[in-house]
C-alpha cells in the first residue's frame, strides 16, 4: 500500500509551493537577498543589497561586520558537564529518490547532500572515534544498506563515492529506511547508543505498512531518530523525531544545511534507560616486522601492525574489533580524543565596549593579534550586543574582545572559535 | 603542492622550569649548562630565519606558573625600541631583533621569578602548546589561501605532568587535524631527565621527530641536521626514530599498565577489573 504523507506546513512565505515555478519569470518580487529565506522560496540574489554605505560611505565597517556574524552563529554551544553517550551506533539514512535531483541546492540536492554527507563522516569519526557508523539508501521504494556499522570512515566515503550510489530515481521509503536501520541496530550492546539520521528531500514515502507501527517499536528500542529535511516540514518526520527524542530540521540553504546537519556530531546528552557498563578493550602493541605479513582484517600485506594482546592476530589500524576473537582494539589517546566532550570549554563571554576599560589588555591572549580601538564616533554605530541580528542593515562591530569567565583572560574571536571549536583547552586556564 | 609556495612557520617552545635546569646543570659527568644550549638554539633560529626571507617564528618560553611569548615581543611593552644607532652594523636586522627580545624577556622572567621556595617543579607545556596552537591558528587564517607549514620545536628537561594530560592530548590532537608536526628535543641524562610519556606519542601522532640528546654540547649539531630540514626535505634525510612507541593504558585503580582493560562506557576510565560501582563517575553498572 502506499500512502501520501500529509501536505507540507506551509513556512512564513508569500507564496504557494506550486507558484514558484510560474513567478520566476515575473521578478518584480524580490526577496532573501541575505540567503535567510528558504532557497525554494528565492529567486534572485541580490547580495549588494545588504551592503550599505556608512556616513563617510565605506564598506569596510559593513564587510567586517558581516564577517563577524557569519562567524558568532556557530558560537554559543552547550558546556553544561552532562552525562553524553560517547559510544554511538549511528545509521545514516540519505534519500535518493526523485525529489533529491532538484535544483534549490547548488549545484543540486543530491550533490551538496552527498558533499557534505562526506564531511560529516570524517568530522563524525574525529570527534566520537569510539563510535560506529553505517550508512542506508532509500530509492525506488526500496532501502539498501550501503556500508555495515563500522568504524573506518573510508569504507563510508569511498562507499558514497560511487558513481551507482549517487543517483537519484523513484519514490523513497521512510518506513522500509527506518525498519532496516532498527534491524541493523537490534544486536548493538546497550550501552552504546542507538541512532538514526535522515536525510530526507521528499514530500511523500512509499511504504508497505503503517509507519507509527515501525514508530512504535522504534520508541520500544530506545532509538533516536533524527532527520533533516530538504523541502518543507512534513508532519510524520516531525511526529517521529519528536516522539523518539530526536531533532527535526528544515534546511534553508546551504550553509544552514551543513550547520544543522553538524549539528549531530556532537555526542547527544544520554538518555536515563540506557544501561551502563564495563566494557572489555584491548590494548594493543605496534610492532614492525622484518618480512610483510598478512594482516587478519583485510587481508593485504603489512609491515607495521598491532598485536591483539588476547588472540595476537595482527591487524592493520585500529580502533576496530579484533577479527578473529571480536575484542574491541583501542589505543589510550584515543580515549583522550573523547575526554573533550566530558570537560568541555566554557563559552567565552563578549565585552560590549562599555565594558573596554583602557587597563585591559591591549592584544589577545592568546594569539597577540591587537584588539582594535574603540570607534572614532560611538552615535552612529549601535554598540553591539548578544542578540543584535543586522537582518541586513550595517550593524556596529563589537569589541572583539571575549573573557574566559574562569580565567579572565581576554581573546579575539578567531582564538575563541578555534579554541571550543578545535583545541578544546583554555590557553588562559591551563596556564595556571 | 611543493614546499616551495608555502610559508613555513616555526614554533619553539622552551620549558625554562629553573628547578629542572638546575638539577640537570648538577650532572656530574656532563652539565647542562642553559646559557650555552640558549645560545645554541639563537643560532638555530637565525638558521630558520636565514633559509627563506618569509620564514615565520615564535618563541614561548614554558615557565613554572605561565607561559610568555619571547618572540614575538608583546604589545604592552612600553619602553622603546633600541634606536638604530645601538644597532651593530655587521648584523642582519632580523637576527638581532630576534636575538634581542628572546634574550631580554628572558631576562625578565627570571628576575621577576618567585624565591626558589615558591617555585613549583612543573612546567607549563600545555599552556605554552595551546598559545603554540592558537598563534599558528592567527598566522594560517593571515595568509590564507596561501598553505602554511607549521611545526613546534619543543625543548624539554622537565618531567611529565598528570594533570596536564587531558589538556595536552588537545594540544596534539588539534596539532594533528591541521597538520602541525610536533618535534622533541628532550634533554637526558643519567640523573636528571625521566622518560617522557606524552612527548613520544605526540611526535608519533603529529609526524613530528623525537630525539633524546645526552650531550648538550652538540646541540647545535642535532638542531640544524635533525630539526632544521622541513618536512619535504626531512623525508629523504635518515633521521632516527623512536621504534616504539607504548599506547598501552594505565588503569585508574592501581595505576598498572594494561593489555585488556574495563572501560566504563560513561566516563571511558580504564580499570583491571570488573566491579559494580564505577569508582571515577559512580555509574552503576546493569547487566553484562
Amino acid at each position: 500500500m502506499s500512502h501520501t504523507l500529509k501536505p507540507p506546513k506551509r513556512k512564513s512565505s508569500a507564496k504557494g509551493i506550486g507558484a514558484i515555478d510560474i513567478d520566476d519569470d515575473e521578478g518584480h518580487d524580490l526577496m532573501g537577498a541575505s540567503g535567510q529565506g528558504y532557497s525554494w522560496e528565492e529567486e534572485y540574489k541580490r547580495s549588494w543589497d545588504i551592503l550599505q554605505e556608512d556616513e563617510q560611505g565605506s564598506l569596510q565597517g559593513v564587510v567586517a561586520s558581516i564577517q563577524q556574524q557569519l562567524k558568532r552563529r556557530r558560537l554559543h554551544r552547550d558546556t553544561a558537564t552532562v552525562q553524553r553517550g560517547i559510544i554511538r551506533h549511528l545509521y545514516l539514512v540519505i534519500d535518493l529518490s526523485r525529489a533529491m535531483a532538484e535544483l534549490d541546492l547548488k549545484p543540486s540536492r543530491i550533490e551538496c547532500t552527498m558533499r557534505l554527507a562526506e564531511e560529516f563522516i570524517g568530522e563524525y569519526f574525529d570527534q566520537n572515534p569510539l563510535s560506529q557508523l553505517g550508512i542506508i539508501i532509500t530509492r525506488d521504494g526500496l532501502a539498501e544498506q550501503l556500508t555495515e556499522l563500522t568504524g573506518n570512515p573510508t569504507d563510508h566515503t569511498s562507499a558514497l563515492q560511487k558513481r551507482s550510489n549517487r543517483e537519484p530515481k523513484g519514490e523513497p521509503s521512510l518506513q522500509n529506511a527506518l525498519e532496516l536501520a532498527r534491524t541493523s541496530l537490534a544486536h548493538v550492546p546497550s550501552h552504546g547508543s542507538r541512532e538514526i539520521l535522515v536525510l530526507y528531500a521528499s514530500l511523500t514515502t512509499c511504504d508497505p505498512d503503517n509507519i507509527l507501527d515501525t514508530l512504535e517499536s522504534l520508541k520500544r528500542e530506545c532509538i533516536r531518530v533524527s532527520m533533516v529535511g530538504l523541502s518543507a516540514e512534513v508532519q510524520v518526520c516531525r511526529t517521529i523525531c519528536r516522539e523518539t527524542k530526536g531533532t527535526y530540521n528544515v534546511v534553508l540553504n546551504e550553509m544552514h544545511y551543513k550547520d544543522i546537519l553538524f549539528e549531530n556530531i556532537p555526542p547527544p546528552v544520554a538518555t536515563a534507560q540506557r544501561t551502563a557498563s564495563l566494557i572489555q578493550m584491548g590494548f594493543p602493541t605496534t610492532r614492525t616486522y622484518e618480512e610483510p605479513t598478512l594482516c587478519a582484517c583485510h587481508h593485504k600485506l603489512i609491515r607495521k601492525g598491532y598485536v591483539c594482546p588476547r588472540c595476537s592476530s595482527t591487524v592493520c589500524e585500529i580502533p576496530t574489533d579484533c577479527p578473529v576473537c571480536s575484542l574491541t582494539l583501542v589505543s589510550s589517546p584515543l580515549l583522550a580524543r573523547s575526554y573533550h566532550h566530558l570537560f568541555p570549554v566554557e563559552n567565552y563571554k563578549e565585552i560590549g565596549w562599555a565594558g573596554v576599560l583602557s587597563t585591559m589588555p591591549k592584544h589577545c591572549f592568546s594569539c597577540l593579534v591587537p584588539f582594535h580601538g574603540p570607534p572614532q564616533s560611538m552615535s552612529h554605530r549601535r554598540l553591539s550586543t548578544a542578540g543584535n541580528t543586522g537582518g541586513g542593515t550595517a550593524i556596529g562591530i563589537g569589541s572583539g574582545r571575549f573573557e574566559c569567565p574562569k580565567c579572565k583572560e581576554q581573546f579575539c574571536l578567531e582564538c575563541d572559535a578555534y579554541v571550543h571549536d578545535v583545541l578544546h583547552n583554555c590557553p588562559g586556564c591551563v596556564n595556571r | 603542492m611543493t614546499s616551495e609556495e608555502s610559508i613555513n612557520l616555526l614554533a619553539v617552545v622552551i620549558d625554562t622550569n629553573p628547578i629542572a635546569w638546575a638539577t640537570a646543570a648538577q650532572d656530574s659527568r656532563c652539565p647542562l649548562d642553559f646559557g650555552r644550549v640558549l645560545e645554541q638554539l639563537l643560532i638555530f633560529i637565525n638558521a630558520h630565519l636565514a633559509l627563506r626571507f618569509d620564514n615565520e617564528l615564535v618563541v614561548i618560553a614554558s615557565h613554572t606558573n605561565q607561559s610568555l611569548f619571547l618572540y614575538p615581543p608583546q604589545l604592552s611593552d612600553t619602553d622603546q625600541p633600541p634606536d638604530a644607532s645601538s644597532k651593530p652594523a655587521n648584523t642582519y636586522k632580523q637576527f638581532f631583533d630576534v636575538n634581542q627580545a628572546v634574550i631580554k624577556t628572558l631576562k625578565d622572567l627570571i628576575t621577576e621569578s618567585k624565591s626558589p621556595e615558591d617555585v613549583d617543579d612543573k612546567s607549563m607545556l600545555a599552556g605554552s602548546l595551546s598559545l603554540a596552537q592558537t598563534y599558528i591558528n592567527r598566522i594560517r587564517r593571515a595568509n590564507d589561501p596561501t598553505p602554511l607549514q607549521s611545526r613546534i620545536l619543543i625543548l624539554s628537561v622537565s618531567p611529565d605532568l598528570p594533570s596536564q594530560y587531558v589538556a595536552t592530548m588537545n594540544c596534539i590532537f588539534a596539532a594533528q587535524r591541521v597538520g602541525t608536526r610536533i618535534d622533541v628535543c628532550r634533554f637526558r641524562g643519567k640523573h636528571y631527565g625521566e622518560e617522557s610519556v606524552f612527548l613520544p606519542q605526540a611526535c608519533h601522532l603529529t609526524g613530528g621527530l623525537y630525539m633524546e640528546i645526552p650531550e648538550a654540547e652538540n646541540l647545535l649539531q642535532y638542531l640544524l641536521y635533525a630539526f632544521l630540514p622541513d618536512p619535504y626535505m626531512r623525508s629523504v634525510l635518515c633521521l632516527p626514530e623512536k621504534d616504539q612507541v607504548d599506547f598501552r593504558a594505565a588503569c585508574f585503580c592501581h595505576k598498572t599498565v594494561v593489555d585488556v582493560g574495563y572501560v566504563c562506557s560513561v566516563c571511558l576510565s580504564i580499570f583491571c577489573s570488573v566491579s559494580k560501582q564505577c569508582p571515577t563517575c559512580q555509574t552503576q553498572f546493569g547487566g553484562q
